[in-house]
Protein backbone atom coordinates (compact mmCIF):
# COMPACT_ATOMS: atom_id res chain seq x y z
CA UNK A 1 0.00 0.00 0.00
CA UNK A 2 1.41 3.30 -1.00
CA UNK A 3 -1.39 5.70 -0.22
CA UNK A 4 -1.11 7.58 3.00
CA UNK A 5 -3.13 10.52 4.13
CA UNK A 6 -1.68 12.44 7.00
CA UNK A 7 -4.55 14.81 7.18
CA UNK A 8 -8.19 13.92 7.10
CA UNK A 9 -9.82 14.74 3.81
CA UNK A 10 -13.32 15.95 4.37
CA UNK A 11 -16.23 14.09 2.89
CA UNK A 12 -17.85 15.53 -0.18
CA UNK A 13 -14.73 16.30 -2.16
CA UNK A 14 -14.36 12.54 -2.29
CA UNK A 15 -17.55 11.95 -4.25
CA UNK A 16 -15.90 12.99 -7.52
CA UNK A 17 -13.19 10.35 -7.11
CA UNK A 18 -15.71 7.51 -7.34
CA UNK A 19 -16.43 7.09 -10.99
CA UNK A 20 -17.26 3.39 -10.91
CA UNK A 21 -20.92 2.89 -10.05
CA UNK A 22 -20.63 -0.83 -9.36
CA UNK A 23 -19.43 -2.89 -6.42
CA UNK A 24 -17.74 -1.23 -3.47
CA UNK A 25 -15.23 1.58 -3.95
CA UNK A 26 -13.14 2.63 -0.97
CA UNK A 27 -10.62 5.41 -1.57
CA UNK A 28 -8.14 7.01 0.84
CA UNK A 29 -10.53 6.20 3.63
CA UNK A 30 -9.63 7.11 7.22
CA UNK A 31 -11.37 6.74 10.54
CA UNK A 32 -10.41 8.93 13.48
CA UNK A 33 -12.17 8.47 16.81
CA UNK A 34 -13.37 11.53 18.73
CA UNK A 35 -10.44 11.10 21.15
CA UNK A 36 -8.03 11.64 18.25
CA UNK A 37 -6.95 8.02 17.74
CA UNK A 38 -6.54 7.17 14.09
CA UNK A 39 -8.08 3.69 13.77
CA UNK A 40 -7.80 3.32 10.00
CA UNK A 41 -5.86 5.27 7.44
CA UNK A 42 -5.19 5.17 3.71
CA UNK A 43 -7.65 2.39 3.02
CA UNK A 44 -8.03 1.79 -0.71
CA UNK A 45 -10.09 -1.15 -1.85
CA UNK A 46 -12.10 -1.78 -4.98
CA UNK A 47 -14.50 -4.69 -4.80
CA UNK A 48 -16.06 -5.76 -8.08
CA UNK A 49 -19.73 -6.58 -8.42
CA UNK A 50 -20.25 -10.23 -7.49
CA UNK A 51 -16.81 -10.63 -5.97
CA UNK A 52 -16.22 -12.57 -2.73
CA UNK A 53 -13.65 -10.78 -0.55
CA UNK A 54 -12.30 -12.04 2.77
CA UNK A 55 -10.61 -9.72 5.23
CA UNK A 56 -8.19 -11.24 7.71
CA UNK A 57 -5.79 -9.76 10.22
CA UNK A 58 -4.78 -9.79 13.86
CA UNK A 59 -7.17 -8.53 16.53
CA UNK A 60 -7.31 -4.76 16.71
CA UNK A 61 -6.24 -4.14 13.11
CA UNK A 62 -9.57 -2.49 12.40
CA UNK A 63 -11.15 -5.07 10.10
CA UNK A 64 -14.43 -4.99 12.01
CA UNK A 65 -14.33 -1.19 12.03
CA UNK A 66 -13.85 -1.24 8.25
CA UNK A 67 -16.89 -3.47 7.87
CA UNK A 68 -18.96 -1.34 10.26
CA UNK A 69 -18.05 1.73 8.20
CA UNK A 70 -19.18 -0.03 5.02
CA UNK A 71 -22.38 -0.93 6.86
CA UNK A 72 -22.85 2.69 7.90
CA UNK A 73 -22.90 1.93 11.64
CA UNK A 74 -19.82 4.11 12.06
CA UNK A 75 -18.89 7.16 10.02
CA UNK A 76 -15.56 7.43 8.26
CA UNK A 77 -13.78 10.70 8.85
CA UNK A 78 -11.78 10.88 5.64
CA UNK A 79 -11.77 9.66 2.04
CA UNK A 80 -14.77 7.91 0.58
CA UNK A 81 -16.74 4.69 0.80
CA UNK A 82 -19.22 4.15 -1.99
CA UNK A 83 -21.53 1.24 -2.79
CA UNK A 84 -22.77 1.15 -6.38
CA UNK A 85 -21.66 4.73 -6.77
CA UNK A 86 -23.41 6.23 -3.78
CA UNK A 87 -21.50 7.41 -0.75
CA UNK A 88 -22.25 5.51 2.48
CA UNK A 89 -23.92 7.84 4.98
CA UNK A 90 -25.62 5.41 7.34
CA UNK A 91 -27.02 1.90 7.45
CA UNK A 92 -29.38 0.85 4.69
CA UNK A 93 -31.01 -2.20 3.10
CA UNK A 94 -28.57 -2.11 0.15
CA UNK A 95 -25.90 -3.39 2.58
CA UNK A 96 -27.02 -6.50 4.44
CA UNK A 97 -25.04 -7.25 7.57
CA UNK A 98 -24.65 -10.73 9.05
CA UNK A 99 -23.41 -10.52 12.65
CA UNK A 100 -21.47 -13.13 14.57
CA UNK A 101 -24.26 -13.17 17.19
CA UNK A 102 -27.03 -13.33 14.52
CA UNK A 103 -29.05 -10.33 15.78
CA UNK A 104 -32.37 -12.00 14.95
CA UNK A 105 -35.56 -10.55 16.44
CA UNK A 106 -36.49 -13.08 19.14
CA UNK A 107 -40.20 -12.16 19.14
CA UNK A 108 -40.58 -12.86 15.42
CA UNK A 109 -40.83 -16.28 13.82
CA UNK A 110 -38.22 -17.32 11.26
CA UNK A 111 -40.60 -16.34 8.44
CA UNK A 112 -41.34 -12.97 10.03
CA UNK A 113 -37.64 -12.30 10.56
CA UNK A 114 -37.02 -12.89 6.86
CA UNK A 115 -40.10 -10.86 5.90
CA UNK A 116 -38.99 -7.96 8.08
CA UNK A 117 -36.75 -6.20 5.54
CA UNK A 118 -39.06 -6.50 2.51
CA UNK A 119 -41.92 -5.24 4.69
CA UNK A 120 -39.92 -2.18 5.70
CA UNK A 121 -39.44 -1.48 2.01
CA UNK A 122 -43.20 -1.51 1.61
CA UNK A 123 -43.28 -4.37 -0.89
CA UNK A 124 -46.70 -5.90 -1.62
CA UNK A 125 -47.63 -8.86 0.59
CA UNK A 126 -47.41 -11.45 -2.23
CA UNK A 127 -43.90 -10.26 -3.12
CA UNK A 128 -42.85 -10.39 0.54
CA UNK A 129 -44.17 -13.92 0.86
CA UNK A 130 -42.52 -15.03 -2.36
CA UNK A 131 -39.16 -13.73 -1.15
CA UNK A 132 -39.58 -15.35 2.26
CA UNK A 133 -40.25 -18.75 0.72
CA UNK A 134 -37.45 -18.36 -1.83
CA UNK A 135 -34.76 -17.52 0.72
CA UNK A 136 -36.09 -19.93 3.32
CA UNK A 137 -35.66 -22.62 0.67
CA UNK A 138 -32.22 -21.31 -0.29
CA UNK A 139 -30.96 -21.74 3.30
CA UNK A 140 -32.84 -25.07 3.57
CA UNK A 141 -35.03 -24.08 6.49
CA UNK A 142 -38.49 -24.29 4.95
CA UNK A 143 -39.73 -26.77 7.55
CA UNK A 144 -38.52 -24.51 10.38
CA UNK A 145 -40.22 -21.36 9.08
CA UNK A 146 -42.73 -21.12 11.92
CA UNK A 147 -40.21 -21.67 14.71
CA UNK A 148 -38.77 -18.87 16.77
CA UNK A 149 -35.02 -18.12 16.76
CA UNK A 150 -34.57 -19.44 20.31
CA UNK A 151 -35.81 -22.83 19.12
CA UNK A 152 -33.01 -23.18 16.55
CA UNK A 153 -29.35 -24.15 16.76
CA UNK A 154 -26.67 -21.52 16.23
CA UNK A 155 -25.97 -22.68 12.69
CA UNK A 156 -29.67 -22.54 11.80
CA UNK A 157 -30.02 -19.09 13.33
CA UNK A 158 -27.14 -17.87 11.20
CA UNK A 159 -28.82 -19.30 8.10
CA UNK A 160 -31.95 -17.34 9.04
CA UNK A 161 -29.81 -14.21 9.43
CA UNK A 162 -28.35 -14.75 5.95
CA UNK A 163 -31.81 -15.31 4.44
CA UNK A 164 -33.08 -12.21 6.24
CA UNK A 165 -30.56 -9.90 4.56
CA UNK A 166 -30.78 -11.62 1.16
CA UNK A 167 -34.52 -10.98 1.16
CA UNK A 168 -33.67 -7.28 0.85
CA UNK A 169 -31.74 -8.02 -2.36
CA UNK A 170 -28.68 -6.11 -1.14
CA UNK A 171 -25.86 -4.77 -3.31
CA UNK A 172 -23.37 -6.26 -0.91
CA UNK A 173 -23.41 -8.80 1.90
CA UNK A 174 -21.26 -7.73 4.86
CA UNK A 175 -20.39 -10.65 7.14
CA UNK A 176 -18.55 -10.04 10.41
CA UNK A 177 -17.02 -13.34 11.53
CA UNK A 178 -20.38 -14.98 10.89
CA UNK A 179 -19.25 -18.52 11.65
CA UNK A 180 -16.88 -17.61 14.46
CA UNK A 181 -19.17 -18.83 17.24
CA UNK A 182 -19.99 -22.17 15.59
CA UNK A 183 -18.38 -25.57 15.98
CA UNK A 184 -16.03 -26.62 13.18
CA UNK A 185 -18.41 -29.14 11.60
CA UNK A 186 -21.28 -26.64 11.42
CA UNK A 187 -18.79 -24.09 10.18
CA UNK A 188 -17.68 -26.26 7.26
CA UNK A 189 -21.29 -27.01 6.33
CA UNK A 190 -22.18 -23.33 6.40
CA UNK A 191 -19.16 -22.44 4.29
CA UNK A 192 -20.38 -24.67 1.48
CA UNK A 193 -23.96 -23.47 2.00
CA UNK A 194 -22.73 -19.88 1.69
CA UNK A 195 -20.78 -20.67 -1.49
CA UNK A 196 -23.91 -22.28 -2.94
CA UNK A 197 -25.94 -19.18 -2.08
CA UNK A 198 -23.28 -16.90 -3.52
CA UNK A 199 -23.36 -18.84 -6.78
CA UNK A 200 -27.15 -18.63 -6.85
CA UNK A 201 -27.66 -14.95 -6.02
CA UNK A 202 -24.34 -13.64 -7.44
CA UNK A 203 -24.06 -11.14 -4.60
CA UNK A 204 -20.96 -9.18 -3.66
CA UNK A 205 -19.65 -10.51 -0.34
CA UNK A 206 -17.27 -8.97 2.19
CA UNK A 207 -16.46 -11.58 4.81
CA UNK A 208 -14.34 -11.04 7.91
CA UNK A 209 -12.74 -14.06 9.52
CA UNK A 210 -9.99 -15.06 11.91
CA UNK A 211 -9.42 -18.26 10.01
CA UNK A 212 -6.93 -18.15 7.15
CA UNK A 213 -8.23 -21.47 5.91
CA UNK A 214 -11.80 -20.15 5.81
CA UNK A 215 -10.60 -17.11 3.85
CA UNK A 216 -8.73 -19.21 1.27
CA UNK A 217 -11.60 -21.64 0.98
CA UNK A 218 -14.24 -18.99 0.31
CA UNK A 219 -12.91 -15.95 -1.43
CA UNK A 220 -11.73 -14.58 -4.78
CA UNK A 221 -9.37 -12.26 -2.96
CA UNK A 222 -8.00 -12.14 0.57
CA UNK A 223 -7.29 -8.74 2.09
CA UNK A 224 -4.71 -8.86 4.88
CA UNK A 225 -4.93 -6.01 7.35
CA UNK A 226 -2.32 -5.07 9.92
CA UNK A 227 -1.44 -2.39 12.44
CA UNK A 228 -4.04 -0.80 14.64
CA UNK A 229 -3.81 1.73 17.48
CA UNK A 230 -2.36 -0.91 19.81
CA UNK A 231 0.56 -1.36 17.44
CA UNK A 232 1.38 2.31 17.26
CA UNK A 233 -0.10 3.00 13.84
CA UNK A 234 -3.54 3.06 12.24
CA UNK A 235 -4.95 -0.12 10.76
CA UNK A 236 -4.01 -0.49 7.08
CA UNK A 237 -4.18 -2.96 4.23
CA UNK A 238 -0.93 -4.88 4.15
CA UNK A 239 -1.50 -7.11 1.18
CA UNK A 240 -4.21 -8.30 -1.16
CA UNK A 241 -3.89 -11.85 -2.45
CA UNK A 242 -5.85 -13.24 -5.42
CA UNK A 243 -7.10 -16.80 -4.98
CA UNK A 244 -7.48 -18.29 -8.43
CA UNK A 245 -8.30 -21.83 -7.35
CA UNK A 246 -11.52 -23.27 -8.80
CA UNK A 247 -14.52 -23.99 -6.56
CA UNK A 248 -15.19 -26.25 -4.71
CA UNK A 249 -11.73 -26.03 -3.23
CA UNK A 250 -9.71 -28.86 -1.83
CA UNK A 251 -8.32 -27.69 1.50
CA UNK A 252 -5.73 -30.46 1.41
CA UNK A 253 -4.27 -29.62 -2.02
CA UNK A 254 -0.71 -28.27 -2.26
CA UNK A 255 -1.81 -25.12 -4.12
CA UNK A 256 -4.35 -24.35 -1.36
CA UNK A 257 -1.75 -24.82 1.31
CA UNK A 258 0.88 -22.74 -0.51
CA UNK A 259 -1.51 -19.78 -0.39
CA UNK A 260 -2.49 -20.57 3.17
CA UNK A 261 1.18 -20.69 4.25
CA UNK A 262 1.92 -17.40 2.56
CA UNK A 263 -1.08 -15.72 4.20
CA UNK A 264 -0.25 -17.03 7.66
CA UNK A 265 3.27 -15.62 7.25
CA UNK A 266 1.80 -12.28 6.16
CA UNK A 267 -0.68 -12.12 9.04
CA UNK A 268 2.05 -12.90 11.56
CA UNK A 269 4.70 -10.93 9.72
CA UNK A 270 4.58 -7.83 11.88
CA UNK A 271 3.64 -4.26 11.19
CA UNK A 272 5.27 -2.44 8.28
CA UNK A 273 3.05 0.58 8.06
CA UNK A 274 4.38 2.80 5.25
CA UNK B 1 -51.72 -38.77 39.11
CA UNK B 2 -51.24 -36.03 36.52
CA UNK B 3 -49.26 -32.89 37.13
CA UNK B 4 -52.23 -30.66 37.89
CA UNK B 5 -53.56 -33.01 40.53
CA UNK B 6 -50.11 -33.37 42.04
CA UNK B 7 -49.75 -29.62 42.31
CA UNK B 8 -53.18 -29.29 43.90
CA UNK B 9 -52.33 -32.03 46.40
CA UNK B 10 -49.17 -30.13 47.33
CA UNK B 11 -50.94 -26.79 47.66
CA UNK B 12 -53.81 -27.86 49.91
CA UNK B 13 -52.13 -28.93 53.21
CA UNK B 14 -50.68 -25.50 54.06
CA UNK B 15 -53.98 -23.56 54.14
CA UNK B 16 -55.63 -26.45 55.99
CA UNK B 17 -52.88 -26.38 58.61
CA UNK B 18 -53.20 -22.61 58.93
CA UNK B 19 -56.96 -22.95 59.45
CA UNK B 20 -56.38 -25.64 62.07
CA UNK B 21 -53.84 -23.48 63.89
CA UNK B 22 -56.25 -20.54 63.75
CA UNK B 23 -59.05 -22.72 65.17
CA UNK B 24 -56.77 -23.92 67.92
CA UNK B 25 -55.70 -20.38 68.76
CA UNK B 26 -59.34 -19.34 69.13
CA UNK B 27 -60.31 -22.36 71.24
CA UNK B 28 -57.28 -22.14 73.52
CA UNK B 29 -57.82 -18.37 73.76
CA UNK B 30 -54.19 -17.58 72.87
CA UNK B 31 -55.31 -14.38 71.21
CA UNK B 32 -58.07 -12.12 72.48
CA UNK B 33 -60.92 -11.06 70.15
CA UNK B 34 -59.93 -13.49 67.40
CA UNK B 35 -63.06 -14.79 65.67
CA UNK B 36 -63.33 -18.47 64.83
CA UNK B 37 -62.68 -19.43 61.21
CA UNK B 38 -66.22 -20.77 60.99
CA UNK B 39 -67.65 -17.39 61.99
CA UNK B 40 -65.49 -15.58 59.41
CA UNK B 41 -66.54 -18.21 56.89
CA UNK B 42 -70.25 -17.81 57.46
CA UNK B 43 -69.90 -14.01 57.52
CA UNK B 44 -67.97 -14.12 54.25
CA UNK B 45 -70.63 -16.37 52.77
CA UNK B 46 -73.36 -13.96 53.74
CA UNK B 47 -71.39 -11.06 52.31
CA UNK B 48 -70.76 -12.87 49.06
CA UNK B 49 -74.48 -13.58 48.95
CA UNK B 50 -75.08 -9.83 48.87
CA UNK B 51 -75.69 -8.78 52.49
CA UNK B 52 -75.44 -5.03 52.69
CA UNK B 53 -73.08 -3.63 55.28
CA UNK B 54 -71.49 -0.17 55.69
CA UNK B 55 -73.56 1.47 52.91
CA UNK B 56 -72.94 -1.23 50.29
CA UNK B 57 -72.64 -4.94 49.59
CA UNK B 58 -69.14 -6.43 49.63
CA UNK B 59 -69.35 -6.48 45.83
CA UNK B 60 -70.16 -2.79 45.89
CA UNK B 61 -67.12 -2.13 48.06
CA UNK B 62 -65.00 -4.24 45.73
CA UNK B 63 -66.32 -2.31 42.73
CA UNK B 64 -65.43 1.03 44.33
CA UNK B 65 -61.91 -0.16 45.17
CA UNK B 66 -61.45 -1.66 41.71
CA UNK B 67 -62.49 1.58 40.04
CA UNK B 68 -59.92 3.49 42.08
CA UNK B 69 -57.24 0.89 41.30
CA UNK B 70 -58.06 0.97 37.59
CA UNK B 71 -58.03 4.77 37.49
CA UNK B 72 -54.87 5.29 39.53
CA UNK B 73 -52.98 2.41 37.96
CA UNK B 74 -54.23 3.29 34.48
CA UNK B 75 -53.11 6.88 34.87
CA UNK B 76 -49.72 5.69 36.14
CA UNK B 77 -49.29 3.46 33.07
CA UNK B 78 -50.38 6.16 30.63
CA UNK B 79 -47.77 8.54 32.01
CA UNK B 80 -44.99 6.20 33.19
CA UNK B 81 -44.62 4.00 30.09
CA UNK B 82 -44.07 6.83 27.55
CA UNK B 83 -41.93 8.71 30.05
CA UNK B 84 -39.90 5.57 30.74
CA UNK B 85 -39.36 5.03 27.00
CA UNK B 86 -38.14 8.61 26.59
CA UNK B 87 -35.86 8.35 29.62
CA UNK B 88 -34.53 5.01 28.42
CA UNK B 89 -33.70 6.45 25.01
CA UNK B 90 -32.18 9.77 26.04
CA UNK B 91 -29.13 10.02 28.30
CA UNK B 92 -29.63 13.78 28.50
CA UNK B 93 -33.19 13.41 29.74
CA UNK B 94 -31.98 10.86 32.31
CA UNK B 95 -29.34 13.29 33.55
CA UNK B 96 -32.05 15.89 33.84
CA UNK B 97 -34.67 13.82 35.66
CA UNK B 98 -32.86 11.02 37.47
CA UNK B 99 -31.93 13.00 40.61
CA UNK B 100 -35.50 14.25 41.06
CA UNK B 101 -36.95 10.79 40.55
CA UNK B 102 -34.45 9.26 42.96
CA UNK B 103 -35.47 11.77 45.63
CA UNK B 104 -39.21 11.39 45.19
CA UNK B 105 -39.32 7.63 44.79
CA UNK B 106 -38.38 6.63 48.38
CA UNK B 107 -41.13 8.81 49.89
CA UNK B 108 -43.68 6.23 51.06
CA UNK B 109 -47.29 6.60 50.06
CA UNK B 110 -48.25 6.74 53.74
CA UNK B 111 -46.21 9.95 53.90
CA UNK B 112 -47.99 11.35 50.84
CA UNK B 113 -51.40 10.52 52.31
CA UNK B 114 -51.70 13.32 54.93
CA UNK B 115 -50.60 15.90 52.37
CA UNK B 116 -53.12 14.65 49.81
CA UNK B 117 -55.92 14.70 52.38
CA UNK B 118 -55.17 18.34 53.12
CA UNK B 119 -54.60 19.66 49.61
CA UNK B 120 -56.93 17.42 47.60
CA UNK B 121 -59.40 16.63 50.32
CA UNK B 122 -60.85 13.43 51.64
CA UNK B 123 -62.39 11.17 49.04
CA UNK B 124 -61.99 9.18 45.87
CA UNK B 125 -59.72 11.69 44.19
CA UNK B 126 -57.21 11.58 47.01
CA UNK B 127 -57.19 7.75 47.08
CA UNK B 128 -56.76 7.61 43.30
CA UNK B 129 -53.83 10.02 43.38
CA UNK B 130 -52.14 7.92 46.07
CA UNK B 131 -52.56 4.80 43.94
CA UNK B 132 -51.16 6.69 40.99
CA UNK B 133 -48.07 7.69 42.97
CA UNK B 134 -47.51 4.16 44.22
CA UNK B 135 -47.86 2.51 40.81
CA UNK B 136 -46.03 5.20 38.86
CA UNK B 137 -42.47 4.52 40.03
CA UNK B 138 -42.22 0.75 39.50
CA UNK B 139 -43.78 1.09 36.04
CA UNK B 140 -41.45 3.97 35.17
CA UNK B 141 -38.25 2.37 36.43
CA UNK B 142 -38.93 -1.00 34.86
CA UNK B 143 -39.73 0.62 31.54
CA UNK B 144 -36.46 2.59 31.66
CA UNK B 145 -34.58 -0.61 32.51
CA UNK B 146 -36.32 -2.51 29.73
CA UNK B 147 -35.63 0.10 27.08
CA UNK B 148 -32.00 0.45 28.13
CA UNK B 149 -31.52 -3.32 28.10
CA UNK B 150 -32.43 -3.64 24.41
CA UNK B 151 -29.26 -4.99 22.78
CA UNK B 152 -27.59 -2.51 20.41
CA UNK B 153 -27.34 -5.40 17.98
CA UNK B 154 -31.12 -5.39 17.49
CA UNK B 155 -31.28 -1.70 16.64
CA UNK B 156 -28.33 -2.17 14.27
CA UNK B 157 -30.12 -5.09 12.65
CA UNK B 158 -33.26 -2.98 12.29
CA UNK B 159 -31.29 -0.11 10.74
CA UNK B 160 -29.46 -2.23 8.18
CA UNK B 161 -32.72 -3.93 7.21
CA UNK B 162 -34.13 -0.55 6.25
CA UNK B 163 -36.19 0.47 9.28
CA UNK B 164 -36.78 4.21 9.13
CA UNK B 165 -35.47 5.90 12.29
CA UNK B 166 -38.90 6.92 13.58
CA UNK B 167 -40.14 3.32 13.32
CA UNK B 168 -37.32 1.74 15.35
CA UNK B 169 -39.27 2.47 18.52
CA UNK B 170 -42.36 0.43 17.70
CA UNK B 171 -40.59 -2.18 15.54
CA UNK B 172 -37.77 -3.04 17.94
CA UNK B 173 -37.49 -1.06 21.18
CA UNK B 174 -41.02 -1.73 22.44
CA UNK B 175 -41.25 -5.43 21.59
CA UNK B 176 -37.79 -6.01 23.04
CA UNK B 177 -38.64 -4.23 26.30
CA UNK B 178 -42.01 -5.89 26.86
CA UNK B 179 -40.74 -8.39 29.47
CA UNK B 180 -39.45 -5.61 31.71
CA UNK B 181 -42.45 -3.35 31.14
CA UNK B 182 -44.71 -6.24 32.06
CA UNK B 183 -42.73 -6.88 35.26
CA UNK B 184 -43.17 -3.20 36.16
CA UNK B 185 -46.92 -3.37 35.52
CA UNK B 186 -47.31 -6.37 37.82
CA UNK B 187 -45.38 -4.69 40.63
CA UNK B 188 -47.32 -1.46 40.09
CA UNK B 189 -50.67 -3.23 40.15
CA UNK B 190 -49.70 -5.05 43.35
CA UNK B 191 -48.78 -1.71 44.95
CA UNK B 192 -52.07 -0.27 43.75
CA UNK B 193 -54.02 -2.83 45.78
CA UNK B 194 -51.90 -2.14 48.86
CA UNK B 195 -52.44 1.57 48.54
CA UNK B 196 -56.16 1.47 47.78
CA UNK B 197 -56.66 0.20 51.31
CA UNK B 198 -54.43 2.91 52.80
CA UNK B 199 -56.19 5.53 50.70
CA UNK B 200 -59.65 4.36 51.64
CA UNK B 201 -59.00 4.36 55.36
CA UNK B 202 -58.68 8.13 55.17
CA UNK B 203 -62.27 9.14 55.01
CA UNK B 204 -64.08 7.52 52.11
CA UNK B 205 -67.31 5.68 52.86
CA UNK B 206 -67.10 2.79 50.40
CA UNK B 207 -64.37 0.50 49.18
CA UNK B 208 -62.67 -2.48 50.77
CA UNK B 209 -60.32 -0.22 52.77
CA UNK B 210 -63.28 1.78 54.09
CA UNK B 211 -65.05 -1.49 54.82
CA UNK B 212 -62.16 -2.69 56.97
CA UNK B 213 -61.77 0.68 58.68
CA UNK B 214 -65.46 0.80 59.60
CA UNK B 215 -65.33 -2.79 60.84
CA UNK B 216 -62.43 -1.78 63.05
CA UNK B 217 -64.42 1.12 64.51
CA UNK B 218 -67.12 -1.34 65.60
CA UNK B 219 -64.55 -4.00 66.58
CA UNK B 220 -65.91 -6.60 64.13
CA UNK B 221 -62.82 -8.74 63.65
CA UNK B 222 -64.79 -11.26 61.60
CA UNK B 223 -65.59 -8.54 59.07
CA UNK B 224 -62.01 -7.27 59.09
CA UNK B 225 -60.69 -10.72 58.21
CA UNK B 226 -63.39 -11.24 55.59
CA UNK B 227 -62.38 -7.92 54.01
CA UNK B 228 -58.71 -8.90 54.11
CA UNK B 229 -59.40 -12.19 52.36
CA UNK B 230 -61.40 -10.38 49.71
CA UNK B 231 -58.61 -7.89 49.04
CA UNK B 232 -56.12 -10.75 48.73
CA UNK B 233 -58.42 -12.45 46.26
CA UNK B 234 -59.02 -9.25 44.28
CA UNK B 235 -55.27 -8.55 44.04
CA UNK B 236 -54.59 -12.10 42.95
CA UNK B 237 -57.33 -12.08 40.33
CA UNK B 238 -56.27 -8.72 38.90
CA UNK B 239 -52.69 -10.00 38.59
CA UNK B 240 -53.96 -13.09 36.77
CA UNK B 241 -56.08 -10.88 34.53
CA UNK B 242 -53.03 -8.75 33.67
CA UNK B 243 -50.90 -11.80 32.93
CA UNK B 244 -53.74 -13.34 30.91
CA UNK B 245 -54.15 -10.13 28.93
CA UNK B 246 -50.46 -10.14 28.09
CA UNK B 247 -50.46 -13.82 27.16
CA UNK B 248 -53.42 -13.20 24.88
CA UNK B 249 -51.79 -10.19 23.23
CA UNK B 250 -48.50 -11.99 22.66
CA UNK B 251 -49.98 -15.37 21.79
CA UNK B 252 -47.05 -17.78 21.77
CA UNK B 253 -44.30 -15.33 20.98
CA UNK B 254 -41.20 -15.78 23.09
CA UNK B 255 -40.65 -12.22 24.24
CA UNK B 256 -37.45 -12.62 26.19
CA UNK B 257 -34.43 -11.13 24.51
CA UNK B 258 -31.15 -13.01 24.72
Amino acid sequence: MTTTTDDITVEGAAASTTTDATGVQIAAMAKRYPDGTLALDGIDLQIAEGEFICIIGASGCGKSTLLRIMAGFEAHTGGSVAVRGSEVRGPGPDRGVVFQDYGLFPWLSVRSNIAYGPRQQGLPAEEVQARVERYLDLVQLTEFGDRFPSQLSGGMQQRVAIARVLANDPAVLLMDEPFGALDSLTRETLQSTLLGIWEEVASTVVFITHSVEEAVNLSNRVVVMSGGPNHGCPGYIKEVVDIDLPYPRDVTSPAFNDIKRHLIATVHGGVDHP
Amino acid sequence: MDRRAARLALAIPVPIALLALWSLAVRAEWVANLPAPSRVGSQLWALIGGDEIFQATLWGHLLQSSLRVVMGFGLACVLAIPMGVLLGRSARLRDMLDPTISLLRPVPVTAWAPLMVVIVGIGTRSATILIFIAAFFPVLLNTVTGVRAVPVRLTEAAAMLGTRPHRVLDRVILPASIPNIFAGLRIGLGFAWVVVVVGETVGVQTGLGAFIEQARQVSRTDLIIAGMLFIGLAGYLSDRALAGGFALALRKRPILTA
